[in-house]
This record gives structure tokens, C-alpha cells and sequence, in this order.
């Protein structure tokens, strides 16, 4: 009897983790708890934090833990050779901090160091592929700043990358859409024996769903994490290793760069919306501050009136969009390098005249004549905490594009970020190479506070230069449109450029599609639930009830869990 | 040993072998050499080069070749990995459209070569949709015979699409999809 019970308890517990490796099921995505909640792009990654939480950790060791296994469990999105945002508020702080651990450009790093075929592509395609794709990874360094400045102090540092360590030690098994991404990036991952090793099999094809994967040298990478603290990769060995590697591939990465490797912590770029506070990340990211200028667009108009999904829901976000990403590509880059009007920009004014400038009856042409900004890839991952009492953090990391540069260090088990193709490749650009610059980004981790000051959302998504867009949408459903949080997250979604099609989501409804073109809009349908579009997790806290509600992407592997 | 039947045998041999692993392939068809191509322009055509590879087959590959260069190629059988795949058409900078049209065009001129065509899908159920589908649509009607991997053919797709005109062969994984490929070149 015994024996039955534990039987039906096991697959009680496995369901929902089987069940969120199919993508675009829509079963157990969401999870509620009262002392805290978890939601990660990896049902087991949540998980690793719900037991932290359990152990006693507040919501930044969960996400510390969170994110260490993500770079386990995921790691074709994240993990020690890359690098992230984070956005923390502790309830007894006044103000967030951002903890910007963004790649960094090497120091022998020019702005013409790529070089041109005739057609103008970058020779080699160096800005993804190879040593010279890497930027200075600042995964390590950021998240054991939060642990050690924000943490409970009740969980060690070995205590809290133990569960990644597990992970990497037995394995875990591969997912239908992590099959796909192997799939997807087959010509990078064979290019790199060592990566090769983990991520094909035998024959040297693609790890099928199902398979195990195993990386016990990132487990020995993380153990010595575990001992020396973010020494054990940024001096000493390793570091000699990475160096080793990423100049054989062709890169510039030094022993210097990671001995010299700094985050940033930052105040957040600050803004509103129907009396809700908007914080969240500041350059080299240009997300918040286009999260909260987009934001303080759409609050001139009356949304519930407009109502979700109608023609002019579409409309507005697509001319809203043009707007902004017309802004992006003027003034956005490392505010260490040049002068960015962030004031002007988060303005409620500002965002008052430029809503003036949209029409209800007609799509605007291209508001500029063509963004030249490179963006980044959508293969990162975001995750979001919040506990019982009112800590909040959102955590957006990435190695860019999914599998990085392909470069796996040997024997150390983690893949290097090709982070550098966020710059652009030319000189010339406010977003061009520089010795020390950090690329720009869309990474936007954000923190909602409600119209009373207290803990209300944390929300991230991966996607690129989705990543606002798809925020902003979320916090717009649950404000304006009272959405419950999973369904806030999977609502339909849309994108637009400064200029070119909008981008809508297969499952926005046939009546709206067809009353899009006469407005002026020319569409690209998405697949119906699209990785395209991000892959967002968020927690919110329901006041009414006191209990937590994590909802997290089907567009991905996402799944939170709550105790 | 009497030379004249090794042929024969052989084919025999590879037939009842064929028939004994369960394939719909009872016999070899396609002659050698091959040239590999995309349909779709997504790295399925990478692994689909390694299990040709590993099964010794003799052939060319150029995922973006033009119709003109195939019937110059002296090849006598067409293999087309199809899926289609955003990242890989930005990568070779063309369209959807525009690759649908030269993987017609291909297809029209091994078939006026009077060349085989074999078609595989090894991306799963990862490798359909919108995009993919199109390019599934266009080739696989055109193959002779075709190699799906179980999860791309929930839907029994690839069965509507061939409508017994052709064989087609299910495997599980992508490994599994040489010897039933293998098993389709004669000897």
C-alpha cells in the first residue's frame, strides 16, 4: 500500500513536468503558493528554488539557485559564459537596484574589428560564430553579488549551487523543444568538438527528447564556484582556460578582461502607469526605458474601452511600437559612452506628443526610413521570485543566441556567449565596438509596484528586441484588462518595428486580421504560439487572497512552482 | 562464383534485409551518385549529410544549388532534406518564396533527368509548421520515396501528401533514418 502511494505521489509530481515539455501545452504552467513562488523557463529550475525558499532562503537566494541551474538545465539560453540583467527589491528597501552583469567588448576590442565580404556580411559570420563573438562574461560575477549583498545569509553558497551541481552530475532529460533548439543550431554545435560532446550523440546527431544529458565538467566547473567564489573563474585556472580557447577560436578575450570584469549596479530607469510603478533596467539596456515610454503612450488612451485583441488593440500597440523603436535606434547605447536623454525619453509629456502623432484610422508609414541597430537574438531566459513578504526579483541572463558562439570551454563544461553581435559591426554607430563598452540590449526585467506601494509583479521575458514589447503587453493585460496572470502571459501577442510588417500572433482572431490591412498594415502571421514572441515568466501577489500566483511561457519549457 | 548474379543477389539480399527491419521500402531504387540539396534552407540538411556520410554514400551536397548545377552534377538520385527554417533562409538570404521556387525548379530537372528523389524530414514535430509546411507540401508529393521522423507526421501529413503513390518509411530518430536510406541506394 505503501509502495502505491509513493507510486501515485511520484507520478502526481511528474505529471505536470512531463506535460510542460510539450510545447504550447497548456497544462501546469501556472503555480500558487503563500510563502513563495518561483517561475522559470525549466519546470526543475523553479523547482530548485522553491526548495531554497523552503530551507529558509529569501526570493534573491531562490533566484540565485534558480539561475545557477537554469545554467544547467538550459544551457543553450544561459550560464556561466554569459551574462544578464537583474532587477532586486527587498520589502524593506526604498528604492530597486539593478545589477547589470552584461558582457563586456575585450580590451583589444575595435570598432572595426570585423571585416566585410562584398555583400556586406560580416566575413565568417565572426559576430555569432567563434572566439571573436565573445564578450567578457559576467554571469558568475552578477549573480553571486546579488547572493552575497541580498541574500538571507541563512543559505551558503555551496548550499544554494548544490541543486545545479545535482543537475549536471545525473543529468536531465532533453525536451522535445530543447531537441528542436540542438536541432535548429546542428552547423554551430559540430563546429566545436567539445560542445559537440554534450550535445550530439554518438553518431553525431542531434540528442532526441528524451535522452539524457549530462555535463559532469560543468559540474566540477560549479563546484569550484561553490569554493572560491566568482575567484574560481574570473583568476586562476579557468580563467587562463577561457582565455586559451577563446583566442584559438579566433577571439580577444584575455586573462585581464577577467580579472578586470565589473558589474554595474544601478538605480532603476522609473516610470508609472494608472498608478501602478514601473521599475525596471536602465543602459546598456534599453528595455525599461522603452518599457516605460511605450507604456506612458498607451496611457492616454482609454484601453479597456478599446478592448483586448479588437482591430484598434492591434493597431495601437503597432503604431505605439513604431514610435519607440524609431527612438531606439536614434539615442539608445551604453550610457558609459554616450549621451542617451533617458529623462526625455521615460517623459510623460514627451510620450503625450508623441501619441498625438498616432492615428486611429491609418497606419503610419515607417517612421524612419530603417532601423540600423542590430538586435539581439530571442534565445535568452528570464525568471521571476517573489516571497511572502513582499521580496521581489526578476532576473533576465543570456548567452545571446541559443548555444552562444559554439565555443564550449573543454573540461570546464559552459558554452562562451556571442554577445558581441549586439553591437553593431561598423564604426560609426552610437552602438559600435568599443575596448570596455557593454552592447546594448532590450533586457528588461521589471518590477510593478501597486497603486499602494506594495509588492504587486515581477515579469522578464527573453526575446529580443521582443523583450519590452512582450513586458509591456503582460502588464497592460493584467492592468488594463484584469487578466489572470497565465492568461495575461498567453494572450496573443504583437510586434513592430520602427518600420516593416506587424507581427502578430496566429491566434489573434480572424475578425481582427482582416480589419488590419485596410488600416494600413501589412501582417506577418506567426506560428500560434511563437517563441518569436519571448517566452515571459512573472509571479504576482494577490492581495485579496495573500497568496502568490507564478505563471510562466508555454511558449517554452516554462513552469513555476510555489510552497 | 558465377559473377553475372551478384547484382542480383545483392539487391535480393538488400530487398529481403529491407523487409526483415519492418521498412515499407521492400527494394533499392535509387542509383548512385546522389546529390543532397534543402528544401527550406534549415540545418536539417547538416544531419542529414551525416547519416549519408556514415552510410558510405556517394554524393554531392549544396543546400542552395540551382537547377542548372544539379544537371551538371552527374548525379542520378536527388535526396532533399525538407523543413523549413527562419535563421537558415536569413542565413542564405532568401525568402521563403524564393526558395520554394528554386526547390521546384530542382525538383523539375531531376526529374527531367529521370533521377530519383528521395525526401527526408528529420526535424520532428520542431520542423513543421506555417513555415515548414509549404516546402513539405511542395516536395514530398515529388519523391519517389520519403523518410519521416515519427513526431513530423502526427497528423499523417506526409501519408495524405503521398496518397500511396510513393513509399514512405517512419522512423523515431534521426539516427535511425540511415539504414532505411542506405537501403534505398542499389549496390
Amino acid at each position: 500500500m505503501k509502495r502505491t502511494l509513493t507510486l501515485v505521489a511520484l507520478l502526481a509530481c511528474a505529471t505536470p513536468l512531463l506535460l510542460a515539455q510539450t510545447p504550447a501545452n497548456l497544462y501546469g504552467r501556472s503555480a500558487t503558493g503563500t510563502h513563495g513562488v518561483v517561475a522559470a523557463a525549466k519546470p526543475d529550475a523553479s523547482q530548485v528554488g522553491v526548495n531554497i525558499l523552503k530551507a529558509g532562503g529569501n526570493a534573491v537566494d531562490a533566484a540565485i539557485a534558480t539561475g545557477f541551474a537554469l545554467g544547467v538545465l538550459e544551457p543553450n539560453a544561459t550560464g556561466i559564459g554569459g551574462g544578464g540583467f537583474m532587477i532586486v527589491r527587498l520589502a524593506n528597501m526604498k528604492e530597486a537596484v539593478v545589477i547589470d552583469f552584461r558582457e563586456i567588448a575585450p580590451k583589444a576590442s575595435t570598432p572595426d574589428m570585423y571585416k566585410f565580404d562584398e555583400k556586406g556580411n560580416v566575413i565568417g559570420n565572426a559576430t555569432n560564430v567563434g572566439g571573436l563573438a565573445s564578450g567578457t562574461p559576467g554571469e558568475v560575477a552578477g549573480l553571486l553579488y546579488a547572493f552575497e549583498h541580498y541574500g538571507s545569509g541563512k543559505i551558503s553558497r555551496a548550499q544554494m549551487l548544490q541543486p545545479a551541481i545535482d543537475w549536471a552530475t545525473k543529468g536531465y532529460k532533453c525536451t522535445a523543444n530543447m531537441s528542436s533548439y540542438i536541432k535548429d543550431h546542428f552547423d554551430t554545435i559540430k563546429k566545436f568538438p567539445a560542445c559537440a560532446a554534450i550535445y550530439l550523440n554518438k553518431d553525431g546527431l542531434p540528442i532526441e527528447p528524451g535522452e539524457i544529458i549530462k555535463n559532469p565538467d560543468l559540474a566540477r566547473t560549479l563546484k569550484l564556484v561553490a569554493q572560491k567564489g566568482r575567484a574560481a573563474i574570473y583568476t586562476g585556472d579557468i580563467a587562463k582556460e577561457i582565455a586559451a580557447e577563446v583566442q584559438k577560436e579566433g577571439g580577444l578575450i584575455t586573462v585581464e578582461d577577467l580579472a578586470n570584469y565589473k558589474i554595474e549596479v544601478r538605480k532603476p530607469v522609473m516610470g508609472t502607469y494608472r498608478g501602478y510603478t514601473i521599475m525596471s533596467v536602465p543602459p546598456a539596456s534599453s528595455g525599461g526605458t522603452h518599457l516605460v515610454e511605450l507604456l506612458n503612450i498607451l496611457e492616454n488612451y482609454d484601453m479597456k474601452a478599446i478592448g483586448f485583441g479588437t482591430p484598434a488593440h492591434a493597431h495601437l500597440w503597432s503604431e505605439s511600437l513604431k514610435l519607440v523603436f524609431a527612438d531606439r535606434a536614434k539615442y539608445m547605447a551604453d550610457t558609459a559612452f554616450v549621451k542617451v536623454p533617458l529623462a526625455g525619453l521615460t517623459s510623460k509629456p514627451y510620450a503625450k506628443m508623441l501619441s498625438t502623432k498616432i492615428s486611429m484610422d491609418k497606419s503610419m508609414a515607417s517612421v524612419t526610413a530603417g532601423d540600423p541597430s542590430k538586435y539581439e537574438s530571442g534565445s535568452t531566459t528570464s525568471f521571476s521570485v517573489m516571497d511572502s513578504k513582499g521580496n521581489m526579483v526578476a532576473v533576465t541572463k543570456t548567452i545571446n543566441d541559443f548555444f552562444g558562439s559554439g565555443v564550449l570551454i573543454p573540461g570546464r563544461g559552459f558554452i562562451m556567449n556571442n554577445e558581441m553581435d549586439d553591437f553593431v559591426a561598423r564604426p560609426g554607430s552610437a552602438n559600435s565596438v568599443q575596448a570596455g563598452k557593454r552592447p546594448l540590449s532590450s533586457i528588461s526585467p521589471t518590477l510593478v509596484l501597486d497603486p499602494q506601494g506594495r509588492s504587486f509583479l515581477t515579469v522578464g521575458s527573453p526575446g529580443g528586441p521582443r523583450i519590452w514589447p512582450t513586458v509591456a503587453q503582460i502588464i497592460s493585460n493584467v492592468i488594463d484588462y484584469g487578466m489572470p496572470l497565465q492568461d495575461a502571459i498567453d494572450a496573443p501577442r504583437y510586434f513592430q518595428m520602427a518600420s516593416g510588417n506587424l507581427n502578430v500572433e496566429g491566434r489573434v482572431s480572424l475578425n481582427t486580421f482582416n480589419k488590419l490591412g485596410p488600416l494600413g498594415h501589412t501582417m506577418t502571421t506567426r506560428d500560434d504560439w511563437d517563441l518569436y514572441f519571448g517566452g515571459a515568466q512573472a509571479v504576482m501577489f494577490d492581495y485579496k487572497t495573500k497568496t502568490l500566483v507564478g505563471a510562466a511561457d508555454p511558449r517554452r519549457d516554462g513552469q513555476a512552482a510555489g510552497f | 562464383m558465377n559473377l553475372r548474379f551478384l547484382p542480383t543477389a545483392l539487391f535480393l539480399g538488400a530487398a529481403i534485409t529491407a523487409a526483415a527491419q519492418g521498412y515499407n521500402l521492400k527494394a533499392p531504387f535509387a542509383s548512385k551518385p546522389a546529390f543532397l540539396t534543402s528544401v527550406g534552407q534549415s540545418a536539417d540538411t547538416e544531419m542529414v549529410k551525416v547519416l549519408m556520410d556514415r552510410a558510405k554514400l556517394p554524393f554531392k551536397a549544396d543546400g542552395k544549388v540551382k537547377p542548372a548545377d544539379l544537371a551538371a552534377s552527374g548525379a542520378r538520385t536527388l535526396v532533399l532534406a525538407i523543413g523549413g527554417s527562419s535563421k537558415g533562409l536569413g542565413a542564405a538570404g532568401v525568402s521563403a518564396d524564393a526558395e520554394l521556387e528554386r526547390a521546384k525548379a530542382v525538383i523539375a530537372v531531376a526529374r527531367k533527368q529521370g533521377m530519383k528523389i528521395i525526401g527526408l524530414h528529420v526535424g520532428g514535430d520542431g520542423r513543421r509548421g506555417e513555415l515548414s509546411d509549404k516546402f513539405i507540401v511542395a516536395a514530398v508529393p515529388q519523391c519517389d520515396y520519403v523518410i519521416v521522423v515519427a513526431s513530423g507526421n502526427k497528423d499523417n501529413l506526409f501519408n495524405k501528401l503521398l496518397a500511396g503513390k510513393a513509399t514512405l518509411d517512419t522512423v523515431d530518430k534521426i539516427t535511425k533514418a540511415g539504414e532505411p536510406l542506405a537501403k534505398a541506394f542499389i549496390n
